[in-house]
C-alpha cells in the first residue's frame, strides 16, 4: 500500500518530544538534589 | 518525621513514579512506531497523534489543576493550595512546549501548513503564554501572600480557558480535528490504534502524577530553606 512520504515529521515530532521530556525530568531530579543537599 | 523528611519521602516516590512513566513512554513509542499501523491518507505522520494528543491531555489536565486549586486558595486561603497549583503549572509548561511543537510538525503534512490562526490553536497558545507569564509572575514577587493571590487569579483563568479550548472544535471552523475520546460517541478510532492511543494517555496521566510530586516536594524544600535563612537572620 502506498502512503504519504512524511515519516520524517513523525520521527522529528517523537525526538522534539523525548528530548523536551526528559530535559525537564532531568531539571526536576537535579532541582531536588540540589535543594536536598543544602 | 519533619517536614523535610516529608518532602524528601515525597520526592523519592515522584521520582520512582517518573521513572516508570519515562520507561513506559519509552514503551508507547515502541508501540507506536512498531505495532500500530500506518494510516491510509495520512502516513506515517498520523502517528504524532500518539504522542501529540496524550500530551495535550496531560497539559491541560495541569492547567485545570492549577485552576481549581487557584480557587480554592483565593477561597480558603491554605498556602499548601497555592504551592500545589504552582507545582501543576509548571509542568503543565513543560507539557504545552511538546503539544505546541509536535502540533505543527503534524499540521505540515496533513494541513499544508505549520500553524492556523484559528479558535483551538490560537486559544491554546494563549494559554501557554498565560501560564508562562504565570511562573514570571511568581518569580518577580518575594511576598509569598501577595505571589499566592496574583498568581491564583491568572490560575484561575484556566477554569474558564481549558474548557473553552475543548469546545472550539465544535463552536469554531477549524482545521483542528474534532475529538476522537472526549466526546458522546464511541470513540472513532479503529481498536489496536485506540489501545495505543489510551496507554499513552494512561502514560502521560502517571508522568504528570510523578512530575507534580516531584515539582511540589522541590517548592516545600525551597520554602524550608527560605525560612530557615529567615530564622537565621532574625
Amino acid at each position: 500500500m502506498e502512503y504519504p512520504d512524511n515519516g520524517a515529521y513523525m520521527v522529528a515530532a517523537y525526538i522534539v518530544a523525548a528530548v523536551v521530556i526528559a530535559v525537564y525530568a532531568v531539571s526536576l531530579f537535579y532541582r531536588i538534589r540540589k535543594a536536598a543537599k543544602r | 518525621m519533619t517536614r523535610r523528611d516529608s518532602a524528601l519521602r515525597l520526592a523519592r516516590v515522584g521520582g520512582v513514579i517518573t521513572s516508570v512513566a519515562l520507561v513506559a513512554f519509552a514503551g508507547i513509542y515502541v508501540r507506536a512506531l512498531m505495532f500500530t499501523p500506518i494510516e491510509r491518507f495520512q502516513g506515517p505522520a498520523q502517528k504524532i497523534f500518539y504522542v501529540h494528543a496524550p500530551v495535550a491531555w496531560a497539559a491541560l489536565l495541569a492547567f485545570l489543576v492549577t485552576g481549581i486549586l487557584s480557587l480554592l486558595y483565593l477561597i480558603m486561603r491554605d498556602r499548601k493550595l497555592d504551592t500545589i497549583a504552582a507545582a501543576s503549572a509548571e509542568v503543565g509548561v513543560a507539557f504545552a512546549v511538546v503539544m505546541l511543537t509536535t502540533g505543527p510538525l503534524w499540521g505540515k503534512p496533513v494541513w499544508g501548513t505549520w500553524w492556523s490562526w484559528d479558535a483551538r490553536l490560537t486559544s491554546t497558545l494563549f494559554i501557554f503564554l498565560l501560564f508562562v507569564g504565570y511562573q514570571v509572575l511568581r518569580g518577580a514577587l518575594h511576598d509569598p501572600e501577595i505571589r499566592a493571590r496574583f498568581s491564583a487569579v491568572m490560575g484561575v483563568m484556566a477554569l474558564v480557558l481549558v474548557p473553552f479550548i475543548h469546545v472550539t472544535v465544535y463552536w469554531f471552523r477549524t482545521l483542528h480535528p474534532e475529538p476522537v475520546l472526549m466526546k458522546p460517541e464511541r470513540p472513532s478510532l479503529p481498536g489496536v490504534m485506540l489501545v495505543t492511543l489510551l496507554s499513552s494517555v494512561a502514560v502521560c496521566t502517571l508522568m504528570y502524577v510523578g512530575f507534580l510530586l516531584m515539582r511540589y516536594s522541590l517548592a516545600v524544600l525551597r520554602d524550608i530553606r527560605e525560612e530557615e535563612i529567615v530564622d537565621g537572620v532574625s
